[in-house]
This record gives C-alpha cells, structure tokens and sequence, in this order.
C-alpha cells in the first residue's frame, strides 16, 4: 500500500523545504512545523489502525536480497505512534526553548526529517531496509546535537556520530554473515533462522547485533555517547534523543533478535548470559553514576542510561512477562523522560539554572513545572501507582519465572538497587526544590513559569505517565500478543 | 468492577477531595479548613456505618494498576477503617489551630487526605499487591505531612523517615515479588493454602522471602533495627501529623506484618519465635530510650517504639501458641486499638503544649500544665492508659498478651511447645521473656510519670516564667478542647467496661488473625491478672524514684533541679552506622566502580589516540607552556623592535621569534619524547646498560 509512505515522507518534504525556504515570518514556520508534525500524529493513528495484512510495501529492489521493503505489525505501530507523539509534544515545547537559539529553520529542518526517519525505521520489514534507515537517523540526528555549534557541542555530536556508527559496523557484520548464508531477512515474528543447525559465529554474530544496536540504547561498553551529547544538545532535542532514538536502538535489538535471530538461537548460551551480565552492569552503573552527578541534564542522561537498560534486561530474558515488562517500559520510560527533559529545559530556558544543587526552592518559581518533574521522577522510581511500577513489576516477575540460575533473582535485586538510586538522585531534587527551608524569603520569589508551548507537552507527558499506570490494561493485553507470537 | 462501591469511594474520596481542597483553599482558607473536617467526618461516619452493617462488603477492580484492586471489610479491617478515619477527624479538628499561623497549609491539608485515602487503602486491602501499592503512596503522602515545617531538623528527619520508607518500601517489594513467583497469587483468603502447597518444606527461600516482607513492613511499625526514623521524624511533625504516624500509620506496618504471621507463616513456631525476639528487643530498648529522652514528642515515640514492640510480642506469641491462639490474637488486635487512642491523646496533649510554647526540652515547659485542669485531665488518662493501670483501656491488652505467654509457659512445662530446638523451647527462657515483659511495663509507667510530673505538677525553674505560665488561662479554643476531652474520655470508658467495648472488638476482629474463641472469658480482675499490673506498677515506681529522680534531676548549685541527658552521644544507630554506610561508604566504593566501568570504552579511545593513531602536528598554533624559549623569543623580538625602530626604519626586519623559538624547542621535545618512547631508543638503552654491565665485570 503505497500510502504507507505518507507518514514517512512528509515530514521529510517538510523538513527540506523549511531549510531550503526558511520562512521569513517565525509564527509561519511554527505554525507549518505544528502542522506537520500534528498530520504526522493523525497518519501514524490512522496506520495503527489499519488491519496488519494491509500494509505491506515493497518499494525498490536494489539488488538481489536487498529490497526496501515495509510491513506494519503491532510492534511498528507502537512504536509509530510512540514516537509520532512525543516527536509533536516535544516540538511543541521547542518554539519556546529555540525562541533563544539561532538557526531555528535548521532545528526545525533536521527535526521533521528526523521524525520522518523514524517512521520509516519503525515501518521498515527488513533488516537492510532496518539498517538503511538506522544509519539515516543517525546522521540527520546528529545536527541536533551540535545545533549550537560551540566547540564542545561539535565534539560531541561527533563522538555522537563516532560512537553510533561504530556500532552501526558492529551490525553490519551479522547483516552480511546471515545474508550470506540466504536467509531471506524479512522481519518474522520468531525469527528466521533455524536454531538447530545455529554455529557458534552466527552467535557471535547475533551477539555483535546486540553490542551495535546497544549503542543507541546506551547499554555498556558503548554507553559513553549518552552523557556527553544529552547536556550539550538543546532541551528538546535532548528530550527526543533520550526518550525516543534511544529507544530505536531497542527497537532494532528486538527486531534482531525476536524476529531475525529468533530466541532460541541464543537461549542458554553465552550469548544470553552476557546480555544479561552487560544490562545489569549498566542498570547499576547508570543509576549510581547518576546519583553522584551534579549536572541536571547530565544526571538525566545517566538515568537514561539506567532505564534503557531495564528494557534490555527485560528482553535478554527470553520471557514472555519480561518481554511485555520491557516492552511497557519502552512506552513508559519514553513518556518519564522526555517530560523529565523538557521540565529540565524549562528551567534552563527560565532560570539559566544547570545544576542540582542550583534548584533550592525553584519548585516555588515554577510550581507546575516542578510538580510535573517530581511526578514524573515519583513514576520514574516506580512508586505505585505509577506507571513504571507496573512495569517493573512484569520485569521482576518474568525474571523470577525465568528460571535462570542466579540471574533470576539478582535481576530483580540489581533493579530494586537501582530504583532506590534513582529515589537519590531524583527525589531530592524535588525536595530541594519544593522544600527551601522556613528561612526561604518568599518576599523575592518571582514566577518564571514557562508558556503554554512548554507547560502543555511536560503536564500532558506527566499526566500519562501517572495515568497509564493506574489503567494500563489495554497495552499490557496489546502487548502480551505480541509477546505470545515472538515467544 | 464488582461488589460494593462504597469502599472504593473510601479510599478515593479523601483523595479526590484533597485536590478539591487545594483548589478551595487557593481562595478561601476557611472554608477550606471546614471542607477538609467535613470530608473526614464523613469518612468516619461511612466507615462505622457500613462497619455496622456487616455483611463484609467486597470490591475487585481487575485491570487497575496493572494486578487488579480488590478490597475487603471484614471485621479486623473495618474496626481500623474505622480507627483511622476517626483519628484523622479528630486531628484535622485539632489542625486548624494548631497550624493556624503557619505557611503552606493548603499543601499540608492536601497531603493530609491524600494519606487518609492511602491509609484506608492498606486497611481496606485483600490481597497484598493492593496493600503495596497503597502503602507506598501512604509513606509518600505522610512525608509531606512531617516535615511541614521546613526547619533544618525537620528536613533532616524528614529524610530519614523517606529513606527508610523507601528502602523498606523496595526490600518489601522484593519479598512479595518472589512470593507471587512461587505461590501465583497474592489474595489473602488464598494465600495461607498457596504457601503451604508451595513451601511443604519450609525451604530457606520461605524464610528469605518472609524476612524480606517482614523488613519493609516491620521498618514502618518501629521494628528494632529500623526504628531509627521513629524517634526523630515524631518530634519534628506537627502534632496532628505525629498523632498520626504514631497512632495509625505504625499499625499500617503491623498489618503488613500481621498478613505474615497469620497467611504466611500461620502457627509457624520458628517465625513467631522470631517475631517473639524483635519484638522483646523493640519493647525493651524504646522504653529505655523514652525514659532517659528529655523532650516530650520524643519520649512519646519512644513509648510509641516501646509499645510496638508490645504488639509484635503479641503477633509472636500468636504463631508460637498455634491453634490455642485467642488471648495473644484478642491482645493483639486490643494493643493495636488502644495504642491508637491512646497515642492520639497524648501526640495532641503534647501539640497543645507545644502550640503554645514552641517548646520540647522538658526543663523548659516544665510546670505548664499547672492550674490547667482540662489539660491536666486528658494528660493524665493517657498516662494512665498507656501504663496499664488497672481500669484503664491499656491494662486490658497488656494483661491479653501477658497472659498468652503465660499460657505458652505452661504449654512448654506439659511438653508441648511448637519449637524443636532446645534453647527456645525452655520454659525458663520465656519465664526471662515474661519478666522482660513485666519490667517493660513499669518502664511505661515510669517514664510517663516524669512527663506527668514536669508538665502538672513540678514548676518552672524561673518563676517569672512559671508565673506566665500560670497566667495563661486561654491556651486552646473550644473545639480543640471538645476533641481532646471527647478522646480522652474515650480511654477510661472503654477500661471500666471491658466486657461491652473491648471484647466486642475483639470479637469482631479476631477472624482475620485466625484466632477461635476463647473457651472461657478472661477475668480481667481477677486477682492474679491484677499482680502483672501491680508488679510493673511497682517496678515503674522504683525505675521513676531511682533512675529519673535520683540520677537523671540535678541539682543545681541556687537549689533549683535539672533534667539532664544522661544517654551518651555518640550511641545513636543511625549516626554510628547507617549514614557512614550507606551514604558515604557504599556510594564511594561503587561510584569509584562505577566511574572505571564508565571510562573503560572512551579510556579506550582516548589511549589508542595517545599511541597508536597519534595526531600528526598541529599547524603554526602558538604553543604554550615553553617558558625559556618564550623568554628567548620576546628577547629576540624586543631586540627587532628595537633595530627596527632606530636602525633598520628603511626596511624593517620581518622575524618572529616567539613563534620560532617555540616551535623549534616544541619539535625537540617532541623529537625527544618520540626517540625517548620508540623500540629502538629502549634497544640503545638496553644495550648501554649490557655495556656497563659488561665494563663492570671486566673491572672487577
């Protein structure tokens, strides 16, 4: 259906002609990119919508066995409309985060063309169409991270590019061994190669999948990325990179391994188990590192560091609870941080304050901004009945029902650790910031509430993060089919 | 959603109308104060009310928060429905004077019921996801509560109250985790069978998982060693807020720890010999803390540490005595009752104190509550409560419990104890644990005496001040002094007739704790009950004359006396061990580990590109760092400059030799730094060194 390539290419069309023909007038350019973006939320609905048989596309043959080829199962819906919503939410915000920066037709540009990449990895029905527009994001990403240009956000995005490609390579090698060997690449639910007949290289292979699309995902080794390009990166292109493309990484381990590699390729291997070993080292590394950082949005990032990795871990059980658990974090940790963020750049937006320690009383200057911060970091910890809960708990549980030795119950204990890190390094921020002190002089409080742009996306992000985890039965029976056909 | 509505709206309601409240009190404060006392005298009505009405209404809302929500009221769990939301009636009453001057009210109001919401919610519960969830958003919500003030102090307390909230929050969390792995439900009608078709065995992981849940529970309820929190989060909290935590919010926890002793590990003896041991350790040290505390909040929490650890004697006793159970379930339940009413008494007696002074230490308030009779009069049944004064209401669960371990003695002296190692199972053991018991009794009354003594009947050291004192006839309006004289009246009443109040709430309450009647009715005065009330009566009265009189009062050299700490410094739990832990010691080793692992990949590159894929040199940047050839260049130019402006005006010499000089000295440091790290230089260096090695040994 060739209509399938609408929610990919607008944006895309948008996004090239804002920067080629920058509007003279800001309120046209806004006015266009609200409307892209919005048309864009509509069409990833309307896709989800459809029945998954109809949307199939195959676009071009380049050569033999390599084909762009799009399908949309659930999983390319959730993650469609994922990001279709944070990308507008987010957006929405920046028209007031960028009122202060220059080149704002070149933010707005390489935004839409990125959210329109996006939709194309989320639709992609192969690994080379996958991989294709992987390293596109990659590339049209990186313009947001160095947007301000001084030497330090150029060193950055470059270490941005330097680490996302050098994984991109690690994912490359197990692309070429598997499209060597004829298998027909094609995203299938329960992967495509045969378990039984599995060598030892195209492990290893799968294991180099895992190592490159967890660069994205900041798992360690490849996490050094994360910290150095979020506090740099303007607000809301940070919000998006942690709460979105970070997940692509994730969207590409799941559909290397569930639907390319199938479970059973790597189920009790050391494959597995270093996949674990590796996401529970980050979960801890990322909270404590956190814990102990005093830049805001550094902090954030090394909390992203953390959190991904909980998806990951989810994943590496090869469990069907787990899988819905990692799954349900994806959406939920998508919504934490990106409100976290984009609170974090109304304050810097506001106030010009970067540090933690800076933050005394700021709940008092910015009451809904810091309401909003303090319920999203309460969700984030997963103080019930908030939505990360929940989904900590179908993790723990599928842990402990895995079976594995060991790893079962040391799972659950790395993420209660790490959960009360994360009470550390967030809850006191809310605390300071809401809790001066009785010696506070309210006489020379002033407001410094954000607008609307920036106040409506950080309530509405923090309202469903709350919400959705007081009702999240819709998306755990979604996702438990999902988990049933892949397990 | 199936069943009764109603207790849903018990638990969201005061929730629902917290943020009504907040948007109430942004324009008019007093309707405000008004709404929020309308809302929780509601709560308490419709909780007694549908109490009365029996039928143990149900709700199951399957889907919400990710497990489903199911809620019961039996009887156990509607008398504390009930307790609670009468408490919280009584304090919001109290609340709008007490916090009449003070700032963020609305906050405190709102969080308030938000609390009362999730407190219902822990004791409306049937199964434990349920309780989890709200009992985690209780601790949360009653944070806000303490530290209303934002004093230094308070903040600090206050963090500890959170962290610990927290970190037992997530240890419970854990245990439950892996209870619901193994038994696949966590609904408290099934659990009891699900346990006992999981673990045939008692396997290690049983205990595990049990201490697991007993540590986020139990740390909530005062348990001795997670007391820490108790003794400094009551003091700092607005009385209202202390009344509380002390009376409700405590028992929370022993709800949590109760779901344990009687659907986990029922008639269990190893764990309720367990239970029996924590709690004799809480009772005794939170009444040797209360007695040399010298501040009025905190020897109340204290106390309220001490009699937890009563209740957990009780909820021992009920696994070791197995299905002879009645006297320690039926103490059990009352000790709960009671303290409650109790705690709110003398939290909201201490609040009127403190409203009027902004005072704790006991040598300054001394003598306040002299010529003051409605304050005098609620103190001392309080008092008289909490020491178990025969015809008082604590007397009645005190003689409960003692009487169940009585009992358990003469079960062990028959032969018939439920333990199966010797040490446990003598009598004389428990004939020690008894006399622990008794003695901790007179603590109670010793303690309270010296908080009685100083407030009514001792005065101040400066007489002026005894004398403002004595002037100050109006120091509480008339609706706090309706709310302490109602709930103070409540005590005595309940004490004189046992037979209708207690033993009716007991009655109603024991099912949950699996308790069967007792085969005959318990003569709470008869005469040998009366001596374990009179022993620690007596004991209370030597402990008071010998510790408190006689080496805690000072006197001092004008004549006048002194309460004088007497307790050391440096012996505080929490000081000497958990913060150096946990806050410094765990985060420094794991940071450190951590911070390696983060440099491991950038360390990586970062060495690759100091050797291997060096950079080649950098254009003409002017190098910094080379001090003489800098020197030697500015000589140089400053001698051009010179030639330039006298001799050479013609054409002038074109020469820079600060750059020169220091690119020159750069490329032989460079050169040098390249020879002295290559192979070859190392050759030429090992060779020398063969040389005079070689030279050396010709030599000699």
């Amino acid at each position: 259906m060739i209509a399938l390539l609408i929610p990919m290419l607008l944006p895309i069309v948008v996004g090239v002609l804002l920067m080629v023909f920058p509007p003279r007038q800001r309120n046209v350019m806004l006015g266009i990119v609200l409307a892209a973006l919005a048309v864009d939320l509509g069409l990833a609905v309307w896709v989800a919508l459809q029945p998954e048989d109809a949307l199939r596309l195959t676009l071009v043959t380049v050569t033999e066995g390599l084909t762009f080829y799009f399908q949309v199962d659930t999983v390319s819906k959730l993650f469609s409309v994922l990001v279709a919503f944070v990308w507008l939410l987010a957006g929405l915000a920046a028209f007031e985060y960028m009122g202060h920066e220059e080149n704002e037709p070149r933010f707005f540009g390489f935004y839409l063309i990125v959210g329109g990449v996006l939709a194309a990895l989320c639709y992609s029905g192969n690994l080379f169409t996958f991989y294709v527009f992987y390293e596109l994001m990659t590339l049209t990403s990186a313009p947001l991270v160095m947007h301000e240009l001084t030497h330090e956000a150029i060193m950055a995005g470059l270490k941005y590019l330097f680490y996302s490609v050098g994984g991109a390579f690690l994912v490359l090698f197990g692309f070429f061994l598997f499209a060597a060997q004829g298998a027909d690449l094609t995203f299938t639910a329960g992967g495509v190669l045969d378990a039984s007949a599995a060598t030892g290289v195209a492990r290893l292979a799968v294991f180099l999948m895992i190592l490159g699309f967890g660069t994205k995902a900041g798992m360690f080794p490849m996490h050094g990325w994360l910290p150095t390009a979020h506090p740099v990166a303007p607000a809301p292109a940070s919000a998006v990179l942690s709460g979105v493309i970070t997940k692509a990484g994730v969207l590409g381990i799941v559909r290397s391994v569930y639907y390319i590699a199938g479970p059973e390729l790597i189920r009790g291997t050391w494959v597995q188990y270093a996949w674990i070993g590796l996401t529970l080292v980050t979960v801890f590394m990322g909270s404590m590192l956190a814990y102990r950082e005093n830049l805001l949005k550094k902090r954030l990032a090394y909390s992203t560091v953390s959190q991904v990795s909980y998806v990951l871990f989810g994943l590496s059980l090869l469990q069907p609870v787990a899988f819905v658990g990692a799954l349900l974090h994806v959406v939920f940790h998508s919504l934490v941080k990106d409100g976290l963020f984009l609170s974090a750049g109304a304050i810097i937006c506001k106030t010009g304050r970067t540090k933690v320690d800076e933050l005394k009383g700021i709940g008092k200057e910015m009451p809904v901004t810091m309401w909003c911060f303090t319920l999203a970091g309460v969700t984030l910890v997963g103080i019930p009945p908030t939505s990360a809960f929940v989904s900590k708990w179908y993790l723990a549980t599928g842990s402990l029902a895995s079976g594995i030795p060991a790893v079962s119950w040391l799972g659950p204990v790395v993420l209660l650790v790490s959960a009360l890190l994360t009470a550390g390094y967030l809850l006191t921020v809310s605390i300071d910031a809401f809790l001066p002190g009785s010696d506070y002089d309210y006489a020379a409080l002033e407001k410094h509430e954000p607008t609307w742009q920036m106040l409506v996306p950080i309530v509405v992000l923090t309202a469903l993060a709350v919400l959705l985890g007081v009702w999240p039965g819709g998306l755990t029976s979604l996702l438990t089919g999902v988990a049933s056909s892949v397990l | 959603m199936t069943g009764n509505p109603i207790l849903l709206l018990l638990v969201l309601g005061p929730m629902a109308a917290g943020v009504v409240g907040y948007l109430i009190g942004r324009r008019n404060k007093a309707l405000r104060d008004g709404f929020a006392i309308a809302v929780t005298a509601v709560e308490a009505a419709a909780a007694l009310l549908l109490l009365l009405a029996g039928g143990e209404p149900a709700l199951s809302v399957p889907g919400a928060c990710g497990m489903g929500l199911t809620f019961q009221m039996d009887g156990f769990r509607g008398i504390f429905a009930t307790v609670t939301a009468y408490m919280w009636m009584m304090t919001t009453i109290f609340s709008r004077e007490y916090l009449a001057h003070s700032r963020n009210r609305n906050r405190y109001y709102l969080f308030l019921l938000l609390t009362l919401g999730a407190t219902m919610g822990v004791f409306l519960s049937d199964d434990l996801f349920t309780t989890f969830v709200f009992f985690e958003l209780m601790s949360m919500a009653s944070y806000v509560t303490v530290i209303h003030d934002e004093k230094p102090e308070t903040l600090y307390a206050g963090g500890v109250y959170l962290a610990v909230a927290v970190i037992g929050g997530l240890v419970a969390l854990m245990g439950i985790f892996m209870l619901y792995s193994v038994t696949g439900t966590l609904q408290l009608s099934e659990l009891l069978a699900a346990c006992q078709a999981a673990f045939p065995g008692n396997e290690v992981w049983f205990y595990v998982l049990g201490g697991c849940i007993l540590f986020g529970f139990g740390a909530k309820a005062g348990m001795y060693p997670l007391h820490v929190w108790l003794p400094m989060a009551h003091p700092v909290a607005p009385a209202p807020a202390s009344a509380l935590l002390s009376g409700i919010i405590t028992k929370s926890g022993i709800f949590g720890v109760l779901v344990l002793c009687t659907r986990i590990f029922a008639g269990d003896g190893y764990w309720g010999f367990t239970i029996l041991l924590f709690g004799v350790v809480t009772m005794l040290l939170g009444g040797i803390l209360a007695i040399f505390s010298l501040d009025l909040k905190r020897t109340l929490a204290c106390s309220s540490m001490s009699q937890l650890g009563f209740i957990f004697v009780g909820m021992g006793m009920m696994d070791l005595l197995g299905e002879e159970n009645a006297l320690a379930v039926r103490g059990t339940i009352l000790h709960m009752f009671n303290h409650s009413n109790l705690k709110l008494v003398l939290f909201m007696a201490a609040g009127v104190v403190v409203m009027n002074l902004h005072k704790l230490d006991l040598n300054d308030i001394r003598g306040f509550g002299r010529k003051k009779p409605l304050l005098c009069y609620v103190f001392l049944m309080g008092s008289l409560g909490i020491g178990g004064i025969p015809l008082f209401n604590g007397y009645v669960s005190k003689t409960l419990i003692h009487e169940s371990i009585v009992e358990y003695i003469e079960l062990l002296e028959e032969g018939e104890g439920t333990l199966t190692f010797a040490a446990a199972d003598s009598a004389l053991l428990f004939h020690v644990i008894e006399w622990l018991f008794i003695i901790t009794g007179g603590m109670t009354v010793a303690y309270m005496t010296k908080l009685f003594v100083a407030l009514f009947v001792e005065k101040n050291r400066d007489p002026a001040v005894q004398a403002s004192f004595e002037a100050k006839t109006h120091y509480c309006n008339k609706a706090t002094a309706a709310v302490l004289a109602v709930s103070a009246t409540v005590l005595p009443v309940v004490g004189l007739l046992p037979n209708l109040t207690l033993n009716k709430i007991a009655d109603l309450g024991q099912g949950f704790l699996n308790g069967v009647s007792p085969e005959h009715a318990v003569n709470y005065f008869s005469l040998t009950n009366l001596k374990g009330g009179l022993y620690s009566i007596l004991i209370g009265a030597a402990l008071y004359l010998v510790v408190i009189r006689g080496w805690m009062l000072v006197k001092q050299p004008d004549g006048s006396t002194v309460y004088v700490n007497r307790w050391p410094k440096w012996l505080d739990l929490l000081e000497l061990v958990y913060r150096p832990v946990v806050l410094v010691l765990l985060p420094t080793v794991a940071g450190f580990l951590c911070r390696c692992l983060d440099y491991v990949l950038d360390g990586l590159v970062l060495l690759v590109r100091k050797t291997t894929h060096r950079q080649l040199r950098e254009g003409h940047l002017l190098p910094k760092g080379f001090e003489g050839a800098y020197l030697l260049g500015s000589l140089f130019d400053g001698v051009v400059a010179f030639l330039n402006a006298t001799f050479c005006k013609r054409n002038p010499i074109q020469a820079d030799f600060v750059r020169y000089f220091a690119d020159q000295s750069r490329i032989y440091d460079e050169a040098k730094r390249e020879v002295m790290s290559g192979v070859s230089f190392s050759l030429m260096m090992f060779g020398v060194g063969i040389m005079v090695v070689v030279i050396f040994l010709l030599v000699m």
